[in-house]
């Protein structure tokens, strides 16, 4: 089986919302209340227990590439739909206890809900802040990346939903040299911020969903350099081992005198 | 769509979505697209990928604009100058395709020498009659067209969705001038007309700044020619004003003197609404024209018999020639064996139209009294309704209310939990309207078509059974007709008679005796009598009885038995063959001979289409040609000749009397031959180009509780225009009720510029209260720059966003947009200016109950 | 759904509160960043919205952290008493060692909802996963210390043989040994984590949470009558730690500390370390043998040490809210 991946490109999204709607229709996932956040058109806020895809609308006091705006100053709106990165070492992969969390033959990251027990570690170890607990049900939730779908042959719902193919679906290897592609492409129509979201260089190892955004990854919440928690295992067991030595230390002396 | 219908000769969008991708350029206005037709946005998105320049021109920032290459604000209701400015721009710089034109328009032709146009008469053409308020056209006519000149031609002749209500100009006789140099030819009149219509005119009203106007200019006006074409594309934004449809005339006209229409990647893609909503007015939910655009007898005008009906509406020349063959089939299919040559096919039988029976005049009658039932089927106007509080009241006042809807929406339950309770202005136990709900099948729980936004009509099977008591429109229909012909059957009086007629038998099936759907389709489609044997096209209807169709352009959608063509799903090209039927004869792009020369050789090899294929002797190409396929490029029409056949081998445009596009109008239109700039009816300027202010033919229906600001009006300072966002469906009954979208845009909001916010004190998210001469609403506001101020005549002129999908029932509620808007009338179609009104904004919530009245009292008290 | 720090349903439900009262709105309303500003499009985040997601873990959870260690240390202390042959003493560490052990399990089930579901974390062994290896260490050391306690009273109450004493040796000292790692684990647990203010203390969080439990075993042992020079001796060097500790945090003043030194989480942190710290050091120092200052050192102490576990999972939650922290980190 190919390892599937997504590539996500805010250049041609028309923020339509069709993905985060599709993935919840599909997944039967529960909204997320009816919350007014006056986040430009942005009112679902985040990844979480109940939004897998997430539509962001960003306006920005900069220009769209060589688009020509009546607006008094430079303008652009821009559209991007997050989804779990699927890291290739992932932190809620590493973290998790119970083994809930497993790395599917599609590559992709997969919670077994049965499995979870709720511990909640995995919440604090995704460094891209997407899985979250549901505290009715009490167990952790997020992005399956349709593995349902894809064993069956068929398409995430949320890209074949996506009216605009902002969201491209298939080979991970095609899929990474197509973004660097169209951002080569982009740069030269005058995109000059366009870039390819996919850390490599960190621990994280690269994703299985990346992203052609405009701007720093700030702007749309994506960590400029995330790393997996558990590159800290070393330094932090080597603190408490010598920690736990002094310890053992006083107590000794603590008797000896 | 009588701006296209005028122009071209069909009211319907003249081409399909994919054709975009062949644009050189796309001129999107009065439309969002991107939010509204996300789907085939597609194409566009594709287009713009392959180079071409998206411009968007909108009163907001929407998100087509941010996937555009230009976007141009421009204040709502100036469109006509931006526009005329654009056909301005084109003669000026004679950057228009002179060759199709001159060969393909009625540019050449000189008009009636008592004409007199609106920069002589002040703002009015000739043939004004100010005690009937309306226009006589007859100045508007060709000159010299033939001795047998229709005599008694008013420009309401219909509302000029019928066929081209004039006399078939006798071609020999009618003056031309190819040279386009005589000062009476419709081209020169043009160019006099739009003399005015300059980028400093436009910078002036629009609020367009010269230079980004003439940027999109240059862009746009670049799309033509022989090597390229431009299409645009528009909605809402243009049709709902008080001039919608000669905004569309002005677009239309813009099209032919670039030479886009008929072209791949040329043409107007009218976006239409409901999935269906190309359907009902090809078989019409309208009052005033019948299946296949054949006009509605109307009383006293055209009523009398079928030969005052032709005689009205039967072109000599041209494809309206057919009309008999048409009505007739259309009474055969309604009649059957009752329809006779004796009884004139039971013409008779139709109702007349005796008045305003469209959406606005019915609530004013009703609020008035006059109305004793309502149907409401599939709408909610307690909230989509313009001037909704009028119009929820006028529901109180009926005797009994049907309404068969999914869900129990606000029409449905305005009599207890309207704001009109809450404000003491209706008691439910004083409401004396009988009002019974029934819950309908969704287009999931049964099969039928939809006819979409580009004439395709696409067959949708039935999923699941719809639950409980829901039933599906076919079925409600049937049995409701069965029933009443049964009591009529008893009951012997005259008015009975068409419906004791009426043919009303289908195969029923299921166990709630359904009616088959397919065989409607084949009534509609068309068969021979008695034997029924399907019809493949509407050449083969005829006059004498011996075929009946229901609508005669959807003929050859079930051209054999068991061959729905609306369910065929093998596309075999790019213009999507094989995918579903598109009307006519499933042309996919309209006029599509325009798409080669006269002489019948493509304009180039970049932009072929049809051409005529010498070796074969007929036309062939990547589409089916909406042209007679035998007609040879050089044909010359015989002295005589009689429709079609009167038509010469180079005129694209069949339905038109003259076969030509008519830049000029000479009938049809009920407010004038050439599209000319109105204020909206609520404006915040006087109008700069004429004294007359707004469109004199447009209805006001000024009354107490209809009233309006004056123009301008410094109690209500601000432009508001109201639209869709994509999280919603129009009323929103179908969106406020399903958690997955109500979450996505949770409370109705207005979007107002940073400036306005600063102005006022408004800051984001908090609420505000917007008032109009007509009512008060509470919204959040989002404070974007994606509003931006506009000067305009001197001032600052500052527009209001208004969403208008909330109302008091649902997952989640809000005010009603509509509570703000008026009842008016465009004279041509009747539809009401939502995109244009003044309003007020203030900060913080508005009063609840009774004090909400009192704080609009006091705003509209408000010396002016 | 992450709740956005400026625009949270509470504040919009005031807003509609005040508006509806007073007819407008005159606190500053709702905010967002996202509505185009001056200010560097590199610096801003998402409308200011979190990037991560806060820790979940209900107030049981710095408990069962607190109570782990007090027993983890205790049976270390058992073993050296052991060895040093202070009998009693061992006596009363492991009933202290074995009642946290009881108390653990329970209150990390009270977190998950359902006993069963501690189970669930049985299934496998990850010693990657601190969460796991921690659920193993509990298990190890409740057996283990069950064990040594169960021998050691059968020893007391006469049924003592070779036996016995030989599996309490070895009990004692796999206790000993797990107890540390559990005393030490939860600090790996916070360090080894994507929330900024643990990650970037995770060689800070073991010595706090080690310190702590020595201490409080310590102050646990003397309030159960052991005011002897050995817990006094704990006592003074986890103090001075404690002090050490708190200084540190203060003088090297990074931004992603804030919330241990600002806001409610800075507040709880700092009382903490006073009462752990400088009051209980003077305690000892200057009341002498006075017993009733040293049980008061030693309940400031444990009191200190018990608000530090729940300032430092506070300070994560703050932490993961501020999506500049986290950037900050990254960009440097
Ligand atoms: N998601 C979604 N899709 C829909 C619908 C829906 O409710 N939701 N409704 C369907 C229906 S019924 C219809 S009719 C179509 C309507 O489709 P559209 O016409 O696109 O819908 P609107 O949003 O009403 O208006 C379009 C634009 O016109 C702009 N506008 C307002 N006044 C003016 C003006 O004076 N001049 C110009 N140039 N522009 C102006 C508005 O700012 C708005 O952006 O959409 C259909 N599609
Ligand atoms: N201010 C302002 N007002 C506007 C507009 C605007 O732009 N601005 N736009 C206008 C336009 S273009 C339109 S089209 C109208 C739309 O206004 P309406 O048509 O009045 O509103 P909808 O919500 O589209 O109503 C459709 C109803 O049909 C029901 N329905 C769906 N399927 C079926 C079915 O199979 N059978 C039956 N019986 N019912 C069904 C749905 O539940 C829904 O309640 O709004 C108009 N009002
Ligand atoms: S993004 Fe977070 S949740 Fe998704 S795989 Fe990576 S670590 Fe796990
Ligand atoms: S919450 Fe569930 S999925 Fe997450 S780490 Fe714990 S057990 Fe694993
Ligand atoms: S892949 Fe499936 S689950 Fe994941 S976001 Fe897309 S639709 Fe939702
Ligand atoms: S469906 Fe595609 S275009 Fe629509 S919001 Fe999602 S990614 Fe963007
Ligand atoms: S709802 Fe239907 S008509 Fe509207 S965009 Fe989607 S597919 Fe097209
Ligand atoms: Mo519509």
């Amino acid at each position: 089986m190919t390892i599937s991946a997504f590539l996500t490109d805010a250049t041609l999204c028309i923020g339509c919302k069709a993905c985060e709607v599709a993935c919840k229709e599909w997944n039967q996932v529960p909204a997320d209340g009816f919350n007014f956040t006056g986040n430009s058109y942005d009112n679902t806020n985040a990844l979480g227990a109940s939004t897998w895809r997430h539509v962001m609308f960003l306006e920005q006091p900069k220009r769209l590439g060589t688009q020509i705006t009546g607006t008094e100053d430079p303008f652009r709106w821009q559209f991007l739909s997050d989804v779990c990165k699927h890291c290739e070492h992932s932190g809620c992969l590493e973290a998790c206890p119970t083994g809930a969390i497993v790395r599917t033959e599609l590559e992709s990251v997969f919670i077994q809900s049965d499995v979870c027990n709720g511990c909640g570690y995995c919440v604090v170890s995704c460094p891209f802040g997407v899985v979250e607990k549901n505290h009715e049900v009490g167990t952790a939730f997020k992005c399956t990346f349709c593995y349902d779908r894809q064993r069956d042959g068929l398409m995430p719902a949320c890209a074949k939903t996506c009216p605009t193919r902002s969201i491209q679906f298939g080979d991970i290897n095609d899929l990474r040299s197509r973004a660097h592609m169209r951002v080569q492409e982009l740069r030269e129509r005058g995109y000059g911020d366009a870039r390819v979201y996919d850390p490599q260089e960190t621990s994280v190892g690269g994703t299985h969903a990346m992203f052609v955004i405009l701007g720093e990854p700030e702007n749309y919440n994506l960590p400029p350099a995330p790393e997996v928690p558990t590159v800290h295992l070393r330094s932090a067991w080597m603190a408490a081992a010598i920690s736990a030595l002094v310890v053992v230390l006083v107590v000794c002396l603590a008797f000896a005198l | 769509m009588p701006g296209l219908g005028t122009t071209y000769g069909r009211g319907g969008a003249t081409t399909a979505l994919p054709d975009l991708m062949n644009a050189d350029a796309i001129l999107i206005m009065g439309s969002n697209m991107a939010e509204n037709h996300p789907v085939g946005f597609q194409w566009v998105m594709e287009a713009k990928e392959r180079g071409t320049k998206i411009i968007h021109v909108d009163p907001r920032f929407s998100r087509t604009s941010a996937v555009s290459d230009i976007w141009a604000p421009l204040r709502a209701g100036s469109d006509i100058v931006f526009l005329g400015a654009l056909i301005n721009y084109v003669l000026a710089n004679g950057k228009e395709f002179r060759e199709y034109v001159v060969h393909y328009t009625n540019a050449a032709i000189i008009i009636n020498p008592d004409f007199k146009d609106t920069e002589d008469l002040e703002g009015l053409f000739s043939g004004w009659d100010p005690e009937q308020r309306r226009y006589d056209a007859r100045s508007w006519a060709y000159e010299h067209c033939g001795p047998e000149g229709r005599q008694e031609q008013t420009s309401d002749c219909g509302h000029g969705k019928e066929p081209g209500c004039m006399t078939a100009p006798d071609l020999s006789s009618c003056h031309r001038d190819d040279t386009l140099q005589h000062p009476g030819c419709v081209y020169q009149i043009l160019k006099r007309h739009f003399a005015r219509y300059t980028p400093e005119m436009v910078e002036r009203t629009c609020g367009v700044p010269r230079e980004l106007f003439l940027k999109i200019a240059d862009t746009f006006c670049s799309a033509s020619g022989p090597e390229k074409t431009g299409s645009m594309c528009y909605a809402l934004g243009w049709t709902q004003h008080s001039d919608g449809v000669q905004i569309i005339r002005t677009a239309a006209i813009l099209q032919l003197l670039l030479g886009n229409m008929g072209r791949p990647g040329g043409g107007i893609m009218a976006l239409r609404g409901h999935a269906s909503i190309q359907g009902s007015t090809d078989i019409p939910t309208l009052y005033d024209i019948l299946p296949g655009y054949l006009p509605m007898p109307i009383l006293g005008v055209n009523s009398k018999d079928l030969n005052t009906y032709y005689g009205k509406h039967r072109d000599r020349t041209g494809w309206w020639w057919n009309i008999d063959k048409y009505m007739v089939s259309l009474l055969k299919a309604y009649y059957g064996d009752s329809a006779t040559v004796e009884n004139d096919w039971g013409f008779g039988w139709l109702p007349r139209v005796t008045g305003d029976h469209s959406h606005q005049g019915y609530f004013l009658d009703m609020m008035d009294g006059k109305v004793e039932g309502l149907f409401v089927m599939g709408q909610n106007p307690a909230t989509a309704g313009p001037h909704a509080r009028l119009e929820r009241k006028a529901m109180a006042r009926l005797k009994w209310l049907v309404v068969r809807d999914l869900v129990e929406l606000e029409t449905a339950s305005f009599w207890y939990d309207s704001p009109e309770i809450e404000r003491g202005e209706l008691k439910t136990e004083e409401i004396g309207t009988e009002v019974f709900f029934l819950p309908c099948a969704g287009h999931a729980e049964k099969e039928g078509t939809f006819t979409n936004t580009q004439r395709l009509i696409q067959w949708h099977q039935k999923a699941v059974d719809p639950p409980g008591d829901s039933r599906s429109e076919p079925w409600f229909m049937y049995h409701l007709g069965r029933r009443l012909k049964e009591k009529a059957r008893l009951d012997p009086r005259p008015r009975n008679a068409g419906l004791n007629a009426l043919t009303w038998n289908y195969s029923l099936g299921g166990k709630h005796r359904e009616p088959e759907v397919e065989e409607i389709l084949q009534e509609i489609n068309g068969w021979t009598l008695p034997d029924r044997t399907l019809v493949g096209n509407f050449t083969e209807l005829k006059a004498d009885g011996s075929t009946a169709s229901g609508c005669w352009i959807y003929t050859g959608i079930f051209p054999e038995a068991g061959r729905n063509r609306a369910n065929e799903r093998e596309s075999r090209d790019f213009y999507g063959h094989g995918w579903a039927f598109a009307w006519p004869s499933d042309r996919r792009v309209l006029y599509n001979r325009a798409s080669a020369r006269p002489d019948g050789s493509p304009w180039s090899e970049r932009k072929k289409l049809v051409w005529w294929d010498a070796a074969q002797k007929k036309w062939t190409g990547l589409d089916v040609p909406d042209f007679t396929a035998t007609k040879a490029p050089g044909y010359k029409p015989p002295e005589g000749a009689l429709g079609d056949a009167a038509l010469a081998g180079d005129r694209p445009f069949i339905l038109h009397p003259d076969g030509l596009g008519w830049i000029w109008a000479p009938a049809g239109l009920a407010d004038g031959p050439l599209p000319t700039h109105y204020e909206p009816l609520e404006s915040p300027v006087r109008n700069p180009l004429y004294p007359q202010q707004t469109n004199p033919a447009a209805m006001r229906e000024q009354r107490p509780d209809n009233q309006y600001a004056n123009s301008p009006d410094d109690r209500f300072p601000y432009v508001m225009t109201t639209y869709r966002l994509t999280e919603h469906h129009t009323s929103g009954a179908m969106s406020r009720t399903l958690s997955h979208l109500a979450e996505l845009q949770p409370d109705p909001f207005c979007e107002i510029s940073r400036e306005l916010a600063a102005e006022r004190g408004i800051r984001n998210g908090e609420w505000v209260t917007i008032t109009s001469m007509r009512g008060i609403i509470e919204v959040r506001a989002l404070v974007t720059s994606r509003m931006q101020p506009l000067d305009v005549e001197g001032k600052r002129i500052q527009q209001v966003g208004v969403p208008y999908h909330w109302g008091y029932r649902g997952l989640v509620k809000g005010d009603i947009a509509n509570d703000l808007t008026a009842i008016s009338e465009e004279p041509n179609v009747r539809i009401s200016e939502k995109k244009v009104i003044l309003c007020n904004v203030t900060a913080g919530r508005r009063q609840k109950g009774k004090a909400a009245l009192e704080e609009l009292a006091r705003q509209i008290g408000r010396a002016s | 759904m992450a709740a956005n720090p400026r625009i949270t349903e509470d504040q919009l439900e005031a807003l509609k509160e005040e508006a509806a009262r007073t007819g407008r709105v005159q606190s500053r309303g709702v905010e967002p960043a996202g509505i185009p500003s001056v200010k560097p499009a590199s610096a801003a985040s998402y409308h200011g919205n979190p990037v991560l997601k806060p820790p979940t873990w209900t107030w049981q959870v710095p408990l069962y952290f607190f109570v782990g260690g007090v027993a983890g240390v205790s049976s270390l202390i058992a073993l050296a008493a052991h060895v040093a042959g202070n009998v009693r003493l061992v006596r009363v560490e492991l009933w202290v060692g074995f009642i946290g052990a009881l108390l653990s399990a329970p209150l990390l089930i009270a977190d998950l909802g359902r006993p069963s579901r501690f189970l669930n974390m049985l299934r496998v062994f990850k010693p990657r996963s601190a969460m796991s290896l921690g659920a193993w260490t509990l298990s190890a050391f409740s057996s283990a210390v069950g064990l040594a306690f169960v021998c050691r009273e059968l020893i007391l109450a006469g049924f003592g043989n070779e036996l016995f004493l030989i599996v309490e040796w070895l009990a004692e000292f796999l206790a000993a040994f797990t107890g540390l790692v559990l005393a030490s684990y939860t600090s790996v647990l916070l360090g080894v984590s994507a929330i900024p203010v643990w990650s970037e203390n995770r060689r800070l969080v073991p010595v706090v949470f080690l310190t702590g439990a020595l201490g409080s075993a310590g102050a646990v042992l003397e309030l159960c009558g052991f005011m002897i020079p050995a817990t006094r001796f704990i006592g003074l060097a986890a103090s001075t730690a404690e002090i050490g500790i708190a200084i540190m945090i203060e003088v090297r003043g990074r931004y992603v500390d804030r919330p241990l030194r600002e806001g409610a989480t800075g507040w709880l942190t700092r009382a903490g370390a006073i009462l752990a710290g400088p009051v209980a050091l003077l305690l000892r120092i200057f009341a002498g043998h006075n017993p009733a200052a040293g049980d008061l050192a030693a309940i400031c102490f444990i009191a200190g040490a018990l608000v530090a576990r729940y300032a430092w999972v506070g300070a994560g939650r703050v932490s993961s809210r501020d999506p500049q922290a986290l950037f900050r980190i990254q960009r440097s």
